[in-house]
């Protein structure tokens, strides 16, 4: 089988190829569409937007998260804000400068078509959010108040509080909640999805597991819709959730979806560093921090002297001195990057010798502890809530931490994968932040295709598409239930030594070390077979106790690290046939004179899109060319 | 990691109970080797790798982001909602606040509405139940109009993200002597009632909401403020208060049933 | 304009009544309490008050609305325990006070509440059905309430049991105050924690009030 990659771009110049699209596709009679069935992966921004849309528009939706309710989804940790193209501080923002940073923020990596419908579309993400009651900050004539966020030169940031991302969730989980009220959604939490079924090559359901009683559940529809985030739990330390993971969108790629670019992960640089071997998760603040914070460590290697005994004169603040222009306020890939070269070169501070400091002394004396309080109040009580130090005494140790994956599912503009009927949103796909994203994008993408893109094009399936009349009796339906149900009974019969968390330690030390924020290609080869005997030793010697009919966390966790024992070998297989750096992705052996990454457009300029052949087989690569014809190619310079 | 984390023995009271419908008991274990800069959960892991090491059933518990946003955790822990820090959720709760040899007592939280589904993971679908009776505005995608065409007042703005805050978590349910959802079902009515759009189904959420509330098995508000007290959030009580206004309002003013 | 049939039963509509009968209770109590302070003045102001006081044919419509707000103030009460234990079947092991929210006050509302019932009960069956002296003010026969009370707490137990009663009145309404007017929705940053002295206040003028009363009527014996 050859992969179908045809992103079926619409005709026309860019700033009308979404209204254009958007007429020639095919409606939905209302009459009819109640006669639809749509499956919803996921209660995220993505799913959680799509699914109270499509319910809006007369489809009858189901609803899937793990979590005990959508409410739960990880979105909800989004700090920030939310870019949109509104110019309301009137700074010179539009949607075509948006389009732009995007592009150019991504590192040229991204779909040009994909990310102008993105901004052009970002504005009504505001209106719509605002029309649910979500508190967006405001100044005091009652207008809505802006920020410049992540080193933007106009301020396009719509933020509520420090909880834009919760505030963005709950309005779409309210909007779902009314469909729900109403009867056009189906809820059904805390259920995790074994496999997705083909059925003559279309998507048309899922093999759920109630994670209550253990049930094994078959869901049928027209069409399936994964909204199920991003994957960067793989490296066991991340800030995403306890239970973020990649199954859903892994198990599609073993029934036929092109996974493209797994080997882009963002590395955020303002997270609380790792204290110690029990540490569960990583902790991010808000990059603003940057904006008054400086980072600095000491000139001399294993300096132990406590911060503010160090001299301003034995201090490296190497990000100013690096980056006269930008400073602090450098893209996350280029923040994250010096960090750690600054701890390989041995100076790293603190007791674990793996982390650099944010130093607010300057801005407090400049700008009062009042002023600063207002602003960073909240997150400099999280920080002295973990780490018992006050950032008000002393700096800050941060350190970097994987917070996003800008890979996942290949979808074509219509965010459909390989597969048709399988249409993918949000952080699960892989389409519009190229390979790296910007700060306050995330909230926005995932807005984006589930209140305004997939409605339509979603349409434009069922209008094109004849679907045959197919219910859970179907063959397919018993191969997926019975392979699932052998999985489970699998894991619990190899009655081993070891745990699924300490397995998946295991596979994180290999991806951090291998495949996190610099990556050679000895590096990767180290990682593919370290992880391909990691996986057979989890195979071999995995411990879970309890039954598969029961509440079994363990069990959910040995699922989700099997999955991530594949996918990390796709990621490190990825970053290898990528000798070149770009956004996210850093190879040692592609840097300019000056140690910046150098990106190879002659002959990476395209997304590769991975196509599975069985766990043990190699995986064929393909590439979607990009053509950039309104952004020029160039290399990123923020000196 | 300051050089001031100590290492300590926890004696911990577990809540044990199959399912939902079998009894549940206090299970004692005593767990050495938990450093103070470990989170409370972090601990948890810590005992159920031990449990699983020993071939015994790990402890099941509720818990996601673990930076206390999703309101996923919960827990009762030594009698009070997320512990004893004030403003805290238990997944942001660190070993520090206890000491060597403490005894800590762990249970669910308590409520009708709120049935054990196992150790001390409860189902709280109940809230969720709540919102569907009302906790939106009836807005369809198109609707909207510019963001900026009605200006609302920064406090009134403000006094909305307060009440927005709300995770969900149950923990006013929980501390609540009563076993009421006041907080958590005003929370949501007082935030969309002092935006201009939320105000046009002000009188009717309010009214449908209590009612689902009432329905649902939770207890009666009498204005203990526990709630508030334990709330992670800080949620206020005055969202109460405009609730019992908003409530009056939609119940002697409507012209309909 | 009309009350949707189903506000009495909601959660609210209950607390709003309970409220507002508690807050005509209060009412009720003020007015008692000053008629008490004539028993400063001697035997007959005080009787010459109650004489007036139940000659007037209003004061059967006035029992009326008294009974029936304390009946309603009751049985909501008792629904509302009722249904609060229910919400909470199994209890915790180790529940603690934050100490920031509930008080004693908050807590023994039902307790106080019981022990205020059975003052009532007493205190009617003592001094509106008790004992029945006569006296005789400018020519006209009356009843010697004057009498009956200073008999009754010539009884150092009595005066006890009166006083202890009257703490209870003062811990049950300094939570009800405030909770009235929460209940009412009537909270403002500015002007609650006014409003919580003021409950106080009223809570500590009916307790020694009602308890001075007692103990001077104690020492006429």
């Amino acid at each position: 089988m050859s992969f179908n990659l045809d992103s079926k771009i619409p005709e026309g110049p860019i700033q009308d190829k979404w209204e254009n699209h958007k007429f020639k596709c095919k409606l939905v009679n209302p009459a009819n569409k109640r006669k639809y069935s749509v499956i919803v992966v996921g209660t995220g921004l993505a799913g959680g937007s799509a699914a109270a849309t499509l319910a809006e528009l007369g489809y009858n939706v189901k609803s899937f998260c793990i979590q005990d309710s959508p409410r739960r989804a990880h979105s909800i940790a989004a700090q920030g804000g939310v870019n949109a193209a509104k110019n309301y501080p009137n700074d010179g923002d539009s949607v075509w400068r948006l389009f732009y940073d995007t592009v150019k923020g991504g590192d040229y990596r991204a779909r040009e078509a994909n990310v102008y419908r993105l901004a052009q579309v970002s504005n009504s993400i505001i209106d719509q959010c605002v029309a649910q009651g979500v508190p967006f900050a405001r100044d005091y004539g009652g207008y809505l108040a802006n920020r410049s966020f992540g080193g933007a030169q106009v301020s396009r940031t719509f933020y509520a509080k420090g909880q834009t991302g919760q505030q963005l969730l709950l309005g779409a989980y309210q909007s779902m909640m009314k469909e729900v009220g109403k009867g056009k959604i189906d809820l059904y939490t805390r259920r995790e999805i074994l496999d997705i079924v083909v059925i003559d090559g279309k998507a048309r359901g899922v093999i759920v597991r109630d994670l209550i009683t253990g049930d094994i559940e078959r869901h049928v529809a027209d069409a399936v819709i994964l909204g199920s985030g991003g994957y960067g739990n793989v490296y066991f330390l991340s800030t995403n959730a306890m239970g973020s993971n990649g199954g859903a969108a892994w198990k599609a790629y073993k029934k036929g979806a092109g996974f493209a670019n797994p080997c882009y992960t963002q590395i955020h640089p303002t997270c609380i560093p790792v204290h110690g071997d029990s540490q569960s998760k990583l902790t991010l603040m808000s990059e603003s921090l940057r904006n008054d914070g400086r980072v600095w460590v000491p000139k001399k290697e294993g300096d132990d002297r406590h911060p503010n005994d160090i001299p301003e004169e034995e201090r490296d603040y190497y990000l100013e001195r690096i980056y006269p222009s930008f400073g602090n306020l450098v893209p996350r890939d280029v923040a994250s990057r010096n960090a750690k070269n600054q701890v390989d070169a041995g100076k790293g501070v603190g007791e674990t010798k793996v982390a650099v400091f944010l130093d607010f002394k300057q801005a407090i004396e400049r700008d009062g502890k009042d002023a600063i309080a207002a602003k960073y109040g909240n997150l400099f009580e999280m920080y002295q809530r973990i780490t018992d130090e006050s950032p008000y005494e002393q700096p800050m140790r941060i350190y970097p931490a994987v917070h996003y994956t800008m890979g996942g599912l290949w979808v074509d503009y219509n965010l459909q994968s390989t597969i048709p009927g399988l249409h993918v949103l949000g952080e699960a796909n892989f389409s519009d932040h190229g390979a790296n994203r910007l700060g306050a994008s995330a909230l926005m993408q995932g807005l984006a295709d589930g209140y305004f893109v997939i409605p339509y094009t979603l349409g434009n399936y069922f209008g094109t598409n004849d679907l045959e009349k197919v219910d859970t009796t179907h063959p397919e339906f018993d191969k997926s239930e019975k392979e699932a149900k052998e999985r489970l009974e699998k894991f619990l019969n190899i009655k081993g030594s070891r745990t699924a968390d300490d397995f998946h330690k295991s596979l994180g030390k290999i991806m951090w070390e291998h495949v996190g924020m610099a990556r050679n290609e000895a590096g990767l080869k180290t990682a593919i077979s370290q992880i391909q005997k990691l996986r057979s030793e989890f195979w071999t010697d995995l411990k879970i106790p309890g039954e598969t009919d029961e509440v079994n966390i363990e069990l959910e966790k040995a699922g989700r690290v099997a999955d991530f024992l594949e996918l990390g070998e796709l990621m490190a297989r990825d970053a290898l046939m990528r000798p070149e750096s770009c956004g996210g992705h850093f190879r040692v052996e592609s840097q300019t004179d000056e140690n910046e990454a150098l990106r190879r457009d002659d002959q990476f300029a395209h997304s590769a899109v991975w196509e599975f052949k069985g766990v043990d087989q190699e995986p064929i690569r393909h590439k979607e060319e990009l053509k950039f014809e309104y952004v020029p190619l160039t290399q990123r310079s923020y000196k | 990691m300051s050089g001031k984390e100590k290492i300590i023995t926890v004696h911990l009271k577990l809540w044990r109970q199959k399912n939902r419908s079998t009894k549940g008991f206090f299970e004692e274990h005593t767990l050495e080797g938990v450093s103070t800069g470990s989170s409370f959960l972090e601990m948890l892991d810590q005992l159920n790798e031990k449990l699983i090491r020993e071939d015994k059933a790990p402890f099941a518990f509720d818990h996601d982001c673990r930076e206390g946003i999703c309101g996923m955790c919960s827990l009762m822990i030594n009698g009070q909602a997320h512990g004893p820090e004030r403003a805290t959720t238990t997944c942001q709760l660190h070993m520090r606040s206890f000491s060597d040899q403490d005894t800590i007592v762990i249970e669910p939280w308590r409520s009708s509405a709120f049935p054990v589904l196992k150790d001390c993971m409860v189902d709280r679908t109940s809230f969720d139940k709540v919102i569907a009776a009302g906790g939106f505005t009836s807005v369809n995608v198109g609707n909207a109009q510019d963001a900026n065409a009605l200006p609302i007042s920064k406090e009134n703005a403000d006094l909305a993200m307060d009440a927005a805050a709300c995770i969900g978590c149950g923990a006013c349910v929980a501390s609540c002597p009563n076993a009421s959802a006041m907080l958590f079902t005003s929370a949501k009515i007082s935030q969309l009632a002092l935006l201009p759009q939320g105000k046009v189904e002000a009188h009717k959420r309010a009214s449908k909401m209590v009612e689902a509330m009432d329905e649902l098995g939770f207890g009666n508000c009498s204005n203990h403020a526990e709630c508030e007290a334990s709330c992670p959030k800080d949620i206020n009580l005055s969202n109460i208060a405009r609730t019992n206004r908003e409530f009056f309002k939609a119940k002697i003013f409507s012209e309909k049933e | 304009m009309m009350v949707s049939h189903n506000y009495l039963t909601s959660s609210i509509g209950k607390k709003q009544i309970m409220a507002i009968t508690g807050l005509g209770l209060v009412g009720f109590t003020v007015s008692h309490l000053i008629g008490n302070f004539l028993l400063f003045l001697g035997p007959d102001a005080f009787n010459t008050y109650a004489h007036t006081l139940t000659s007037n044919p209003l004061i059967y419509l006035a029992e009326v609305g008294l009974g029936s707000m304390f009946l309603l103030h009751l049985v909501l009460a008792a629904i509302t325990q009722l249904q609060n234990r229910a919400a909470r079947p199994i209890g915790y092991l180790a529940k603690k006070s934050t100490g920031r929210g509930e008080t004693f006050a908050s807590k023994t509302m039902a307790y106080t509440g019981l022990i205020l019932l059975a003052f009532v009960i007493i205190h009617l069956i003592n001094f509106k059905f008790g004992s029945v002296y006569e006296s005789t003010i400018e020519g006209e026969t009356v009843r010697d309430l004057y009498k009956t009370v200073i008999e009754y707490f010539s009884n150092p137990l009595y005066v006890v049991w009166y006083c202890f009663a009257m703490v209870a009145l003062g811990i049950h309404t300094s939570h009800g105050f405030q909770s009235t007017l929460q209940t009412w929705g009537l909270r403002h940053p500015k002007y609650t924690p006014m409003i919580e002295i003021i409950g106080m206040l009223y809570a500590i003028f009916v307790t020694v009030g009602f308890s001075a009363c007692a103990i001077y009527c104690y020492l006429q014996n």
